[in-house]
Parts: C-alpha cells; sequence; structure tokens
C-alpha cells in the first residue's frame, strides 16, 4: 500500500524508435484466423528495467513475446531488437523462458544447460562450466548428473530459469517464471532475476500475479485483446487510479483542514489521518504544507489501488486507464 | 557470440547422433539383425546335423506274397532285403525294425502295398521319420517296376537305360550357364538388399519422427527454437540421426559381407555385392532417408502427440514397400512403365532405385532419372518441411488448420 512519492517516475517512451532501445514494438498486429491476437500494439523495453507484461489469459502477451524472438512474425508493424530486425543474430543475447516448458526427462539436466548454452553461442566447455556454477548457486549441486524426469518441480523450475539466463542475456523475456513455486524457491528466483536487471538487461516479465509485478517491475505494459490498456511507471499507474487520498502517520498532525489549502476532507484514524486532496493539488503541495506545521510526519503515503485492483479496473473499461495507456 | 549456421546445424547433428546411438533400443536393433542371422545359421547347421543323423536308412524288410518275382538289386534298391512273414514279424519283435512291407497275392492287379508298423510306435511321428518312410517307400516302388519289366522280360540294357536319371542344365544366350542358385539369387538380392535398405530408411527418419515429437512432449521445442532458427535445427536433426542410421546400415553392411560367403555356402546360391553396389546403395539410402526423414518431421511437427505421429508415418510405408511388391517386374522387365513410374514417383524412388541396383543388369538410365527425382524432391521436402516444422511445433497438444498448413508452406522458415 506504499507508494515512494520521491521516486523518479521512468521517462514515457519516445515518438521513434530509438536504436539504443533492446526492445521497440511499433504498431504490430498479428491475427489467428479471423482474430486479431495482437492489435497496432506500441511499446519499447529499455536496458536494466523489468518490464511486467500483464493481461488477461489470451491477451497476446505469448504471441507478442514470440514475435520479439521472430519465432512468429508480425503481420504488419515493426519490431525493433537491439536496433535490428528481430532474428537469428540476437539469439546469442536473449534469453527465454516460455509459459509451456520443460526439459529434455531422460538427460541430465546438466547436459541439457550446456546444450542450451552452446545453441546461444557459448562454447561447450564454457556452456558446461557455466551450467554447473548456478546449478550449484541455486541450490541444486547436488542434482547435476540426475535426469530432468528425476527433479521436482522446483528443480525444474530453477533449472529452466538457468537454461534462460545461462549466456547472461541483454534481453530476457520470461512467462510466468514463478508459477507454481514455494515462497523460499520464488525468492530465490525473483533475486536471481533482478540480478539480471541489475547487471544491464531488459527484462520482460509476463505474469499473473499482480504483486510480483508491483514489487519487481519498473514498468508495466497491460495488454488485452491485443491492444495496448495501460503503459508506464507502476507508480505512475497506481497515481493516474489513485483517488486522491494521502496516508499520514505522525503525531500533532492538523485534523482541521482550514489551514490546508490541499487538503478537501481529513480523517483521523488509529494514530494516521486520511488527507482528501483538492482538485489540482498534489501530495508534494500537501507534504509542504504539513512542513510549515508543527506535525512531526513519521510515514507519508499517497494511497493507491494494488496492481491486481487497477488490473481487474483496466480491464473493465476505466476511463483513468486512457491517462497512462 | 553470433553463430553461424554450419556450427548450429554441426551442434544439434552431434547431440541427437550421440543421444541416439547411446539409446538401449538403438544398440538393440542395429545388433539385432546381425544376431537374427548369427541364430539362424547356428538354427539351421543344427537342424542340418540333426536331420543328416535321422535319415540314415536302415535295412528295409519287404514280405512278398504275390507271384511276381522280386530281386533286390544291389545299385538299385541297396536297403531292400526280402524275408518271409515270420522272419519279418521277428524282426520286428525283437526291435530290430519297427516297420516292414507286405507285397500282397493280388500284386500287381491291385497296387495296394501294405506298410506294417510295430504297434507300440503309435501313430504320431517326427518330421525326420517322415522323410525316412518316404525315402523308404520310393525304394520299394523302384524294386516293384523293375520287377515288373524283368518279368516282362525287358532286357537289363534297356532296363538300365530306363532308369538312369535324366539331366536337364541352362544356359543363358551368352552361353553362360544359369543355375537354380543364380536365378534364385536374382530374385533373392534385390529383394532383401532393398528389404534391409527400405527398413533402415524408416528406422532412421522414425528417429527424426520420435526426436521431434519428443521435443513438442518435453516442452522444450520452443526454448530450442527461441535460440535456433528453423532451418538448421532441422538440417542438425537430419544430419545427427541420419548419421546414426548410417552407423547402423554400416554395420548390417559389414555383417552383410560376412554373412553372404555363408548363406552362400549353406544355401547353395550365388549372391554377390560388388563396392560399386554398396556405395550407390549408401547414397540412395542418404536420399531415401532424406525424403522421408523430411515427410516424417513435418509429420511428427504436425501430429498432437508421438502416438499419433506414428499412425499418421505408417502411411507413407505403404509407398516404400510398393516397389518391393513389384520386385518380379524389376527383375523381369526393368524397362517397363511400371517400374519407370515408381523409379521416378518420390515416394518409391528410394526402394526403386536400390531395387534396380541390385538387378543383375543395372538399368542406369532409370537410375539416374530417379537420382535427379529424389534430389529434387529432398530439397523441396526439407525446405517445406522446416517451414511446418517452425510454424506447428509450437502447437503442441492441438491440431493445425489446413489454412495453417498452408500458410507455413509460403512463410519463409
Amino acid at each position: 500500500m506504499t507508494s515512494a512519492p520521491d521516486q523518479q517516475p521512468l521517462p514515457q517512451p519516445q515518438a521513434g524508435p530509438d536504436p539504443a532501445l533492446p526492445v521497440v514494438v511499433d504498431g504490430a498486429w498479428k491475427r489467428f484466423g479471423s482474430t486479431d491476437v495482437v492489435a497496432d500494439l506500441s511499446f519499447d523495453v529499455r536496458a536494466g528495467e523489468v518490464l511486467g507484461f500483464l493481461g488477461p489469459n489470451g491477451a497476446g502477451k505469448t504471441t507478442t513475446m514470440r514475435m520479439i524472438l521472430d519465432i512468429i512474425r508480425p503481420d504488419r508493424g515493426g519490431i525493433r531488437v537491439f536496433g535490428g530486425p528481430p532474428g537469428t543474430q540476437h539469439q546469442g543475447r536473449t534469453g527465454y523462458l516460455p509459459e509451456d516448458r520443460g526439459l529434455y526427462r531422460d538427460v541430465p539436466a546438466l547436459d541439457t544447460l550446456a546444450y542450451f548454452g552452446a545453441l546461444r553461442g557459448l562454447s561447450m566447455a564454457t556452456a558446461r562450466q557455466r551450467a554447473r556454477e548456478l546449478l550449484v548457486e541455486v541450490g541444486l549441486g547436488d542434482a547435476l548428473t540426475k535426469k530432468a524426469g528425476e527433479l521436482s518441480r522446483g528443480m525444474h523450475q530453477k533449472a529452466q530459469l538457468i537454461a534462460t539466463i545461462i549466456n547472461e542475456p541483454d534481453l530476457l523475456i520470461v512467462d510466468e517464471p514463478f508459477q507454481g513455486l514455494d515462497p523460499v524457491n520464488a525468492t530465490m528466483l525473483k533475486s536471481l532475476l533482478l540480478e539480471q536487471r541489475d547487471r544491464g538487461a531488459a527484462v520482460v516479465m509476463s505474469t499473473h500475479d499482480m504483486e510480483d509485478a508491483q514489487v519487481l517491475c519498473d514498468r508495466i505494459l497491460l495488454i488485452d485483446k491485443g491492444r495496448r490498456l495501460l503503459y508506464g511507471s507502476v507508480a505512475d499507474v497506481r497515481r493516474a487510479f489513485s483517488d486522491g487520498a494521502v496516508e499520514v502517520v505522525g503525531t500533532q498532525l492538523p485534523t482541521d483542514i482550514d489551514g490546508l489549502h490541499s487538503a478537501s476532507h481529513a480523517t483521523a484514524y488509529d494514530g494516521a489521518v486520511r488527507y482528501l486532496l483538492r482538485d489540482g493539488a498534489t501530495a508534494q503541495d500537501l507534504f509542504r504544507e504539513l512542513g510549515g506545521t508543527p506535525a512531526q510526519v513519521e510515514r507519508f503515503a499517497v494511497e493507491a489501488p494494488n496492481l491486481a485492483e487497477i488490473f481487474i479496473r483496466a480491464v473493465a473499461g476505466d476511463p483513468r486507464a486512457q491517462a497512462v495507456a | 557470440m553470433r553463430s553461424s549456421f554450419l556450427r548450429l546445424v554441426l551442434l544439434v547433428a552431434r547431440r541427437d547422433y550421440l543421444r541416439t546411438v547411446r539409446r538401449r533400443g538403438f544398440i538393440a536393433g542395429t545388433l539385432l539383425l546381425p544376431a537374427a542371422m548369427a541364430t539362424m545359421f547356428a538354427v539351421s547347421g543344427f537342424l542340418s546335423t540333426m536331420g543328416a543323423e535321422g535319415q540314415t536308412l536302415g535295412p528295409l524288410f519287404v514280405v512278398n506274397q504275390s507271384a511276381v518275382t522280386l530281386s533286390a538289386d544291389p545299385a538299385l534298391t541297396p536297403h531292400v532285403v526280402l524275408v518271409s512273414q515270420a522272419e519279418a514279424d521277428a524282426h520286428v519283435a525283437d526291435g530290430t525294425v519297427s516297420d516292414y512291407y507286405v507285397v500282397p497275392g493280388q500284386w500287381p492287379a491291385q497296387p495296394d502295398i501294405r506298410h506294417v508298423v510295430a504297434a507300440e510306435r503309435g501313430p504320431s511321428r517326427p518330421l525326420d521319420a517322415l522323410t525316412l518312410e518316404q525315402t523308404s517307400q520310393a525304394e520299394i516302388e523302384i524294386l516293384l517296376r523293375v520287377s515288373i519289366l524283368r518279368d516282362a522280360g525287358l532286357p537289363d540294357t534297356a532296363l538300365a537305360r530306363l532308369l538312369t536319371p535324366i539331366e536337364f542344365s541352362s544356359v543363358s544366350t551368352a552361353g553362360e550357364p544359369v543355375t537354380e542358385a543364380s536365378v534364385l539369387a536374382g530374385f533373392a538380392l534385390p529383394y532383401i538388399f532393398t528389404l534391409i535398405f527400405v527398413l533402415s530408411i524408416f528406422i532412421t527418419s522414425g528417429y527424426l519422427l520420435q526426436s521431434v515429437t519428443e521435443e513438442k512432449e518435453n516442452r522444450v521445442v520452443e526454448i530450442v527454437l527461441s535460440s535456433i532458427p528453423a532451418l538448421p535445427l532441422m538440417a542438425g536433426k537430419v544430419l545427427g540421426l541420419g548419421a546414426a542410421g548410417l552407423t547402423q546400415v554400416a554395420i548390417w553392411l559389414v555383417t552383410a559381407l560376412v554373412a553372404i560367403p555363408l548363406v552362400n555356402q549353406q544355401f547353395s546360391l550365388d549372391l554377390t555385392l560388388s563396392p560399386q553396389q554398396m556405395v550407390l546403395a549408401v547414397v540412395f539410402f542418404c536420399l531415401g532417408y532424406l525424403g522421408y526423414g523430411a515427410i516424417f518431421a513435418a509429420v511428427g511437427a504436425l501430429a498432437p502427440g508421438a502416438r499419433e505421429g506414428q499412425q499418421y508415418s505408417s502411411f507413407f510405408g505403404f509407398f516404400a514397400v510398393v516397389p518391393l511388391i513389384a520386385t518380379p517386374v524389376f527383375v523381369n522387365d526393368p524397362g517397363s512403365w511400371i517400374v519407370w513410374t515408381l523409379a521416378l514417383f518420390p515416394l518409391t524412388a528410394p526402394a526403386s532405385s536400390l531395387e534396380l541396383l541390385s538387378l543383375p543388369a543395372t538399368p542406369w538410365l532409370t537410375l539416374g532419372a530417379s537420382l535427379v527425382s529424389q534430389l529434387v524432391f529432398v530439397v523441396v521436402a526439407v525446405v517445406l518441411a522446416s517451414r511446418i516444422f517452425r510454424a506447428t511445433l509450437l502447437l503442441y497438444g492441438s491440431r493445425p488448420s489446413v489454412r495453417g498448413i498452408i500458410g507455413a508452406l509460403t512463410t519463409r522458415a
């Protein structure tokens, strides 16, 4: 429920494709049968960020990811990857964890991971060494020679994520990476994913878990029926759906709004005061005004709905989505 | 980090090759043919030894009650011993023999000869005893016929001429002797040779089908396709699994080279395989495998699962065996329109060219035309298969539409 008002919003997408961006999707269309699975979709992905790719089932997320990876091709529109068309030339710089995934069941996990690493441009020896290190890092050191069919689901998931990052890709596309994992393993894999972002990789993460999206993503892209509904930083999107309320915790907080120009209403409860902002006023205005009072502010948070609520509202056609579409 | 096409092809090929040849099924399948041949020779040798021991003809006791004088001839009827009824019964009783023959008083007016068998021997007899009985009865038949002719006053010189066996010998128009063995070999070699190679083509293409469906069922195909384009993936699979198939064929060929002299000796045949035939056989094996392999890969990509994939692919097996059914046409009339059609039609061309190759006089024109037909088909099939492969592999568990397949065929992989 907290949001940092001082968090710097990420710059909005530029009008034209920026060759420095790992991914630029510009008005892409894809039709299967008589259905437009992706319709005039535009967005970009930046280095060193996690872009949350959200949407209901069948929204067109997987199709879009496959188009970025050149597994399938758009009918219309442009897709640029590392400044060029998608294709084999980028396969050494990308990593992909599809939703429908597995490992060769009758082959040791280490061999499979080394093979995937070699396919992505590493030498077989390097790929094997890196696979070994990563398996040990995620606690699968004992399972190096185990066949994939003998691994638990959690072990499978870890091995699959390793297959995705084994070549230290500059672009990482992961589809429901933490699905079905227990909290311990999920936390471990989240750290692994954020490590990739922190070393500068662009990460596209499709998820239905809005809590994960809220915590892990720098920006989100919500699509429905192939069309973009929301696009922007998590903070911007939440702010757009905010009801204009600020929750302040502290002492000597004023509840009389006569001295406050930025608030239209104040309600005290449980050691906190909930201020409703006037039209045109910002949380920053209120924060400044409270600084001029004897109030001691311990916590200041713009009340905003979480991403799960925003998801539901946006898909239901909430007009506030227009502001961040 | 950029991977070249060739590097990716070799990487996939190496992996698929090693994975296949290390499988128990492959090792068992490869060794099965040599083992079966070795077993066949062992059993055949054992049975021939058993037969030789069992077929030793002992004395044939004959009781003559007729008016015709019977005389055993040491040259014509060496085992016949003429005895009285009492002597015959005594020999049966003391176990010297288990049976004897009685020529009744009405003979030859009534041609029935009685075969008296010891009661304790029972109605059932082993196969070699029946063979022995036939040999015995043939000798007694000679005894009786010769006796009639002698009784009629035929001189021994005429009798000797009458009984001298007549021998036939065949020669070709080129003056070369044509033996039964070479006639049999003329039919047997094309058939067996083609059968083994068609079997190899199908087994190897089956590996490709298995590999494709396995990647679907293990759900690694999307990861693989995001790492490597469909064409080098397909090419690597075709190369690696083809190499596995060639390994199998090479082992079988070596077995054949060892076995052919033994087969010739054992069955009095005249089978030969020239180095030229073997090299061309490998070429046609490769073409057959590439064509069928491409089809099987596409089938594997289209089929919802491994079981359906095998069912669909078995349909193509029908085409492969048509030339085998038509072996007599290949042998008797290699220039006929049937042979030409089968040699040019891509699905029957691999088996047809192998049949043509193993004919005593190779029809090079037909074989060359078949080679061109297969080359063209292989190129087209591999490209189309890689397009289908790419477009449909991701649809695990679902059935792609006809429109989708046509769309895939017209889109570059």
